[in-house]
C-alpha cells in the first residue's frame, strides 16, 4: 500500500463530538469556511455550526455561528443556490429536516425552514442529498419511504414517492442529475431512481456477490456529475463498488471482497467505509492515466481510521491511518489539495496534498 | 434494593418537581434533588433505573384512575426520560470533561501499543529461555512514559514577544498541572534507566517546572519570585531591598541559576552613570554572577537558556567541583569585600557565596519547603547522592528541618517512590490522582522492578482473583465505560485483563443500545477486532428483532441473517405468510421485490422465507405465461410449481391457492405440462389438504367457492392427458 505525502497535516482538537462535516461554498475569495454537525456529550446539544478555517502554517478554526438543534444530525449537506447563496441542510436522528441560509456576508444563520419529526420518516432520516442547485433535497430512511422535500422562496414542500412499508430500508442517497437519483440499502443494495416514472425504483442493483458480501450496508453513494451512469458506493467490509447502469448486474470492485476471488482484489480496510467521494484532486501523473474506461480516482474513510484513495487496478494511496474511526469527511471542490475530516475522538483533520 | 423513591413537590415550583432518592442510611441522609424536566403531577407508578453510563432512567406510567383527566399531549403509555447525573473529577485541576477525555483518547494507542510490544516479548523470551526485561524493553516503557507526558501538556513558553523584557524574570508559561508533575516523577524514577545516575539533576530540573504547584498550600521560591516580579516595575534600586536579595538567594538555593545571574544583573552598579563610584561593588557582583554561571552540573546536557558546565564524567566533575569551590572560597577572602561600600551588597553577596559552599543553615533559610532544601542539599552539599536508599535518608532530614503540617499530594507521592514502597505510590496515585493515573502508571512501576511486579501481578484473593494491576485496569474501564463517547476505548483496556476482561466485555457490549444503527456497527466492529462472534451475533438478533417490531421489516430480517438465527426467521416467516397470504393472487405482491432481493439466492440462511423466494421465481414466470403463449415459460412455471410443492418449507395453507393460481397451467393447451408423477405429486397434496381440512386447527383461506374442486378437475383432466401421453 502506498502513502502518500502530504504537505500539511493538522490534528484540530475540539471538545464535540463531530457527526458530520462539510465545506461551505465560497462566500468570497479570502473565507474558507467549514460546516460541523457537532454533538456537546456535556450539556447533550447539537448544533450545526460554521467555523472560519485559516490555512496558514498553522491552521486553526475559529466558531463564527451555531444553530442548535433538538437531536444528533445524521446528514449533513450543503449547495450553492445562485452565486454567493450558500445552503445547508441537515437530518436529524429524531426525523426532523433542516434547511439553514447562512448570511453570505458573516454567515450568521439568518432563517432556518424545517419539517418536524414523524412527518417524512417513522423514526431517523439515514441520509438525504441536496440538489447541486439547492433546488430539491431527498430523504430516505430505514422505514422505507423515500421524499423529495422542494425547497422554494416560500418554504419547504415535501412529497412521498414511495413507500416500502419498512419492506426495504434505505440507508444512502444521491441525486445523479435534476431527476434521477441513487439510493442505496441493507444488503449491499442499489437502487436507481428517475421521477419522470414512478411508482418505484427504475432499475436495482442486487449483484452477482460471493456470500458474505451480501451482508454489507451500504453508507454512502456517490455519482460523478460527468458520468452519470456510474453509481460508486461505499459500505460495510471495506466494500467499495462502482455500478455500471450499462451493466447492471456486474459491480466494478474496487476494494473489499471480490466476486469469486477474494484474493485477488485489495481491501484497503476491513470495516465499515463510511463516506465515498470522487476524488477531484488531480496530480499530472494522474492526469495521464484518466481513461473513460476506468472508474475515476475515490477517496474514501472508514471506521478503522483509513483515510486513502482508490483507482481502479492500481495500489490504494493510504492518506491517513488513524487510531480511531473517521466519520466523514470533505474535498475541498477550489482547492481540491485540501481535505477535511472528523475523527471520532472529538477532532477535526485538515491535511494539504503535495 | 431498600431504597424508597418519593415524589417531591418544592413549594412554589408547582410546573417542576424533584426526585428524591431516599437513602437507608438513617443517621444521615444526603439528599439530592434531581431536575427531570416532567410536568407535574406525576403520576403514583414510576421506574428508576440506571441507563447507560451516569443516566439514571426514570420511566413514569400513566396511572389508570387518572385516565380522563390526563392532558391529550401526554402519551398513551406514559414518558420515560433520563437524567444524567454528573460526577466530579478526582483532580481537580483538570475539571473540564472534554480535556479529561482527551487524555484518554491519547493514552489509548501508547497503552495499547506497549501491551503489543509486552505480548510480544513475552512470546520471544518463552522461546528463548530468558528474562524478558532488557534494554530493549525500558526502551519501551521510556518511549510510553513521554508519549503519555506529551499528553498532559506541554511546557511551551506562551509568550511570544521577541524583544526579551529585562525586567521579565520569570518566564510566562502555561499553568502546570499536578498530574503531569506526578507522571514526570515517576519517569524519573521508574522509566529513565539511561539517566539513573542524574536523578538529583532531573530532580531540580523538575522542581524548576513544577514548584509553583506547592504555591497553593505552601510558601515557595516560585511564589516569592512571583510576588518580587509584581513589585519589580515600582523599584527604583533593586539592590536596597531585602526582597530582591531574598529572591536571588531563594533562586540560587534551588538552582535557578538563569534567573539569579538575571536579576544580579539589575544591580544599580551595572547603570552607566553609577560605573565609576561604584566599580569595586561591581566587579563583585559580577565575579558572583560568574562564578554561578560556570557552576559544574553534572548531567549530560542543559537546555538552551540554563546556566552551569556540565560533566558526563564523574571524575572531570570531581575535579571541577573542586576548582569551582575553591575559587569560591578565593573570593570570599578576597579583600575587595572591604572596598564595597555598600552594605546590603556585601552581605549578601557573601551569602551568596556561603549557599554556593553549602552551609546548611543558609540553605534552610533560603528555601521554603523540603523539597525545596533537599534540591538545593543535592546542588550544593551532596551531588553525587545515589540510590534510594541514601536519597531517602537524605528526604527524611530535609522533613525534619523544613516540616510541614499537611504534605502536599506530590510530596507524597515522593516520600512513597523514595522508600521503596510500591503499596504507597499505588496508594498516592490513586488517591490523589484517579483511575486514569493508577491503570496506566503500573506500566511504570513493573518496568524491570521484580518486587513491583510480583506484588502487582500477583492474584489476590480479596479482590476476587485478580491483580491488582488488573482491578486497576478494570476501574479505569469502567469509567471509560460510563461515558457514550468513551465507551468504545474500554475494550482495549478490558483486554489486556486476563482474569475478568472479556466476560466484562461482553457485559459491555450487551449494555448498549444496538437499535441503533450507529451502536451495533460499532459494536459489530468491536467484536471483530476480539473475536467475539456470538456476542456480535447476539448484538444483530436483538437489532434484528427491534427492527422487525417496529416494522421496519427488511431491516429486521437483515440483521437476523446477519446473525444466522433460523429459529426467529422461522417465526417471522410463519408471520409475514400472513401478509403475503392476503396479497398472494393479487398484484400488490410487487412491493414484497425488494424484501425477496434481500432474501438472496438460496445459499442464504432464510429460514422459512426460503418459500418466498422460490415463490418469487414461479410468480414471475406465471406471468410470462399471462402475457403470452410461451411454451417455454409455461414449461419453468410448472416445474417452479413442483419445487414449491415439494418443498417441506411451504406452508399447507399455501397449497391450494399455488394450485388455484396455476389452474392455467394444468389446463395448458397442447401437450400436458405436468407428466403422471407429478400430477400424482400434486393430487396427493390436495387430498392431504381436504384431510386437513377436517381437522379443528386448519385456517381456511379465502377462496373462491369452487377452487377446490376445479383445481382436482384440472388435475383429473391433466393427468388423463399425462397418461395418454406416455
Amino acid at each position: 500500500m502506498a502513502t502518500e505525502t502530504l504537505k500539511q497535516f493538522h490534528r484540530l482538537p475540539l471538545s464535540t463530538y463531530v457527526d458530520a462535516l462539510r465545506f461551505l461554498p465560497p462566500l468570497s475569495a479570502f473565507d474558507r469556511y467549514v460546516v460541523v454537525a457537532s454533538f456537546n456529550s456535556d450539556s447533550d446539544e447539537t448544533s450545526i455550526e460554521i467555523h472560519a478555517l485559516n490555512p496558514s502554517t498553522l491552521p486553526i478554526l475559529t466558531l463564527q455561528s451555531s444553530f442548535t438543534l433538538s437531536s444528533r444530525i445524521s446528514s449533513l449537506k450543503v449547495a450553492q443556490k445562485s452565486l454567493q447563496n450558500p445552503l445547508i441542510a441537515a437530518s436529524t436522528f429524531a426525523g426532523s429536516l433542516h434547511i439553514l441560509f447562512p448570511n453570505p456576508i458573516d454567515v450568521s444563520f439568518e432563517s432556518e425552514v424545517s419539517i418536524p419529526e414523524k412527518t417524512l420518516h417513522l423514526g431517523p432520516i439515514s441520509c438525504l442529498d441536496l440538489q447541486e442547485n439547492g433546488s430539491a433535497c431527498v430523504s430516505v430512511g430505514e422505514d422505507g419511504r423515500v421524499n423529495l422535500i422542494s425547497v422554494g422562496d416560500s418554504g419547504l414542500d415535501y412529497r412521498r414517492i414511495f413507500d416500502s412499508k419498512g419492506l426495504v430500508s434505505y440507508t444512502a442517497a444521491r441525486w445523479a442529475s435534476p431527476t434521477e437519483f441513487a439510493t442505496g440499502g441493507l444488503g449491499n443494495s442499489l437502487q436507481w431512481w428517475d421521477q419522470r416514472r414512478p411508482g418505484g425504483p427504475v432499475s436495482q442493483f442486487k449483484g452477482n456477490w460471493a456470500q458474505g458480501a451480501t451482508s454489507g450496508v451500504v453508507h454512502s453513494i456517490d455519482i460523478h456529475p460527468s458520468r452519470k451512469h456510474t453509481c460508486l458506493a461505499g459500505g460495510s467490509y471495506g466494500t467499495v463498488f462502482a455500478w455500471d447502469l450499462r451493466r447492471p448486474q456486474q459491480p466494478i470492485i474496487l476494494s473489499g471482497i471480490d466476486v469469486g476471488e477474494p484474493m485477488s482484489s485489495s481491501s484497503i480496510s476491513e470495516s465499515e467505509v463510511w463516506e465515498v467521494q470522487y476524488d477531484t484532486f488531480m496530480s499530472a501523473s494522474n492526469r495521464a492515466n484518466i481513461s473513460s474506461e476506468r472508474v475515476l480516482p475515490v477517496m474514501i474513510c472508514s471506521e478503522d481510521g483509513i483515510l486513502a484513495v482508490i483507482k481502479q487496478g492500481e495500489e490504494p494511496t493510504e492518506l491517513l491511518a488513524e487510531n480511531c474511526a473517521i466519520n466523514s469527511f470533505d474535498i475541498d471542490r477550489q482547492n481540491p489539495s485540501d481535505v477535511i475530516c472528523s475523527h471520532e475522538w472529538e477532532s477535526i483533520a485538515f491535511l494539504t496534498r503535495a | 434494593m431498600p431504597g424508597i423513591v418519593t415524589v417531591y413537590h418544592p413549594s412554589g415550583h408547582d410546573d417542576s418537581s424533584s426526585l428524591v432518592p431516599f437513602s437507608a442510611d438513617t443517621n444521615s441522609p444526603i439528599v439530592y434533588p434531581l431536575h427531570h424536566g416532567l410536568k407535574s403531577p406525576i403520576a403514583p407508578r414510576l421506574s428508576i433505573s440506571w441507563s447507560r453510563g451516569n443516566s439514571l432512567r426514570v420511566s413514569v406510567f400513566r396511572s389508570p384512575e387518572t385516565t380522563d383527566t390526563v392532558v391529550d399531549e401526554v402519551e398513551v403509555g406514559g414518558k420515560v426520560v433520563e437524567l444524567k447525573l454528573s460526577g466530579e473529577y478526582l483532580d481537580s485541576e483538570i475539571n473540564d470533561a472534554a480535556q479529561w477525555r482527551r487524555i484518554a483518547y491519547g493514552s489509548v494507542s501508547p497503552f495499547a501499543h506497549l501491551q503489543n510490544k509486552k505480548n510480544a516479548m513475552a512470546a520471544l523470551s518463552e522461546l528463548r529461555h530468558s528474562a524478558p526485561y532488557d534494554v530493549d524493553w525500558s526502551k519501551y516503557v521510556l518511549e510510553y512514559s513521554r508519549e503519555i507526558n506529551s499528553l498532559l501538556g506541554s511546557r511551551e513558553s506562551s509568550s511570544t514577544s521577541l524583544i526579551e523584557d529585562p525586567k521579565m524574570v520569570l518566564e510566562n508559561v502555561e499553568e502546570p498541572s499536578c498530574l503531569k508533575a506526578a507522571w514526570e516523577l515517576l519517569e524519573i524514577f521508574y522509566a529513565d534507566k539511561q539517566s539513573q545516575a542524574w536523578i538529583p539533576e532531573q530532580l531540580v530540573d523538575w522542581l524548576a517546572d513544577y514548584d509553583s504547584l506547592f504555591s497553593e498550600q505552601v510558601p515557595s521560591v516560585h511564589l516569592i519570585l512571583v510576588e518580587f516580579q509584581a513589585e519589580l516595575i515600582n523599584i527604583q534600586a533593586v539592590e536596597d531591598e531585602s526582597a530582591y536579595w531574598q529572591a536571588i538567594s531563594s533562586a540560587l538555593a534551588v538552582g535557578w541559576l538563569d534567573i539569579v545571574v538575571k536579576l544580579l544583573r539589575l544591580h544599580g552598579s551595572y547603570q552607566l552613570n553609577q560605573l565609576g563610584n561604584r566599580e569595586t561593588e561591581n566587579g563583585l557582583v559580577e565575579a558572583v554572577a560568574v562564578l554561578i554561571s560556570k557552576m559544574p552540573r553534572m548531567r549530560a546536557d542543559l537546555p538552551d537558556g540554563k546556566l552551569g558546565e556540565c560533566y558526563y564524567n564523574k571524575s572531570d566533575f570531581i575535579k571541577a567541583w573542586e576548582k569551582w569551590r575553591a575559587q569560591i572560597t578565593k573570593l570570599d577572602c578576597s579583600a575587595f569585600w572591604l572596598q564595597c561600600s555598600h552594605h546590603h551588597t556585601r552581605e549578601n553577596l557573601k551569602l551568596l557565596l556561603q549557599i554556593m559552599l553549602g552551609n546548611t543553615s543558609t540553605l534552610s533559610s533560603a528555601t521554603f519547603h523540603w523539597v525545596e532544601l533537599y534540591i538545593a542539599h543535592f546542588l550544593y552539599i551532596r551531588p553525587f547522592t545515589s540510590g534510594l536508599e541514601s536519597m531517602h535518608a537524605l528526604a527524611q532530614k530535609c522533613m525534619q528541618l523544613q516540616p510541614t503540617s499537611s504534605p502536599h499530594k506530590l510530596m507524597r507521592l515522593m516520600i512513597g517512590i523514595l522508600g521503596e514502597n510500591t503499596e504507597v505510590v499505588l496508594a498516592e496515585c490513586s488517591r490523589s490522582f484517579g483511575p486514569w493515573m493508577i491503570a496506566h502508571a503500573t506500566e511504570l512501576l513493573t518496568a524491570g522492578s521484580i518486587q513491583a511486579e510480583i506484588l502487582l501481578k500477583e492474584e489476590r484473593h480479596n479482590l476476587g482473583g485478580v491483580s491488582i494491576e488488573e482491578s486497576h485496569r478494570l476501574v479505569y474501564a469502567q469509567v471509560l465505560s460510563s461515558h457514550a463517547l468513551t465507551w468504545q476505548i474500554a475494550p482495549i483496556y478490558l483486554i489486556s485483563c486476563m482474569k475478568h476482561g472479556v466476560g466484562l466485555l461482553e457485559i459491555l457490549l450487551y449494555k448498549q443500545p444496538v437499535y441503533h444503527s450507529q451502536v451495533l456497527l460499532k459494536n459489530i466492529e468491536i467484536c471483530r477486532l476480539y473475536d467475539l462472534d456470538s456476542v456480535s451475533a447476539n448484538a444483530m438478533k436483538i437489532a434484528g428483532v427491534h427492527h422487525w417490531k417496529h416494522g421496519r421489516k427488511g431491516a429486521g430480517v437483515f440483521w437476523l441473517q446477519q446473525a444466522g438465527d433460523e429459529v426467529r426467521l422461522n417465526r417471522i416467516a410463519q408471520k409475514l405468510f400472513d401478509f403475503v397470504g392476503k396479497s398472494i393472487s393479487d398484484e400488490s405482491f410487487e412491493q414484497w421485490e425488494g424484501l425477496i432481493e434481500l432474501l438472496g439466492s438460496e445459499s442464504r440462511t432464510a429460514g422459512g422465507l426460503e418459500f418466498l423466494h422460490k415463490y418469487r421465481d414461479f410468480k414471475k414466470s406465471l406471468q410470462q405465461v399471462q402475457d403470452g403463449v410461451l411454451t417455454d415459460a409455461a414449461r419453468k412455471a410448472g416445474e417452479a410449481l413442483i419445487l414449491l410443492m415439494k418443498n417441506p418449507s411451504t406452508p399447507q395453507r399455501f397449497w391450494l391457492p399455488l394450485l388455484y393460481d396455476s389452474l392455467k397451467l394444468l389446463n395448458w393447451q397442447g401437450r400436458p405440462l405436468l407428466n403422471v408423477s407429478q400430477t400424482n405429486l400434486l393430487l396427493n397434496k390436495l387430498e392431504e389438504l381436504s384431510v386437513a381440512r377436517l381437522r379443528p386447527d386448519f385456517v381456511e383461506v379465502g377462496m373462491p367457492a369452487g377452487a377446490l374442486n376445479s383445481v382436482r378437475l384440472a388435475l383429473a383432466t391433466n393427468l388423463g392427458c399425462a397418461i395418454l401421453e406416455e
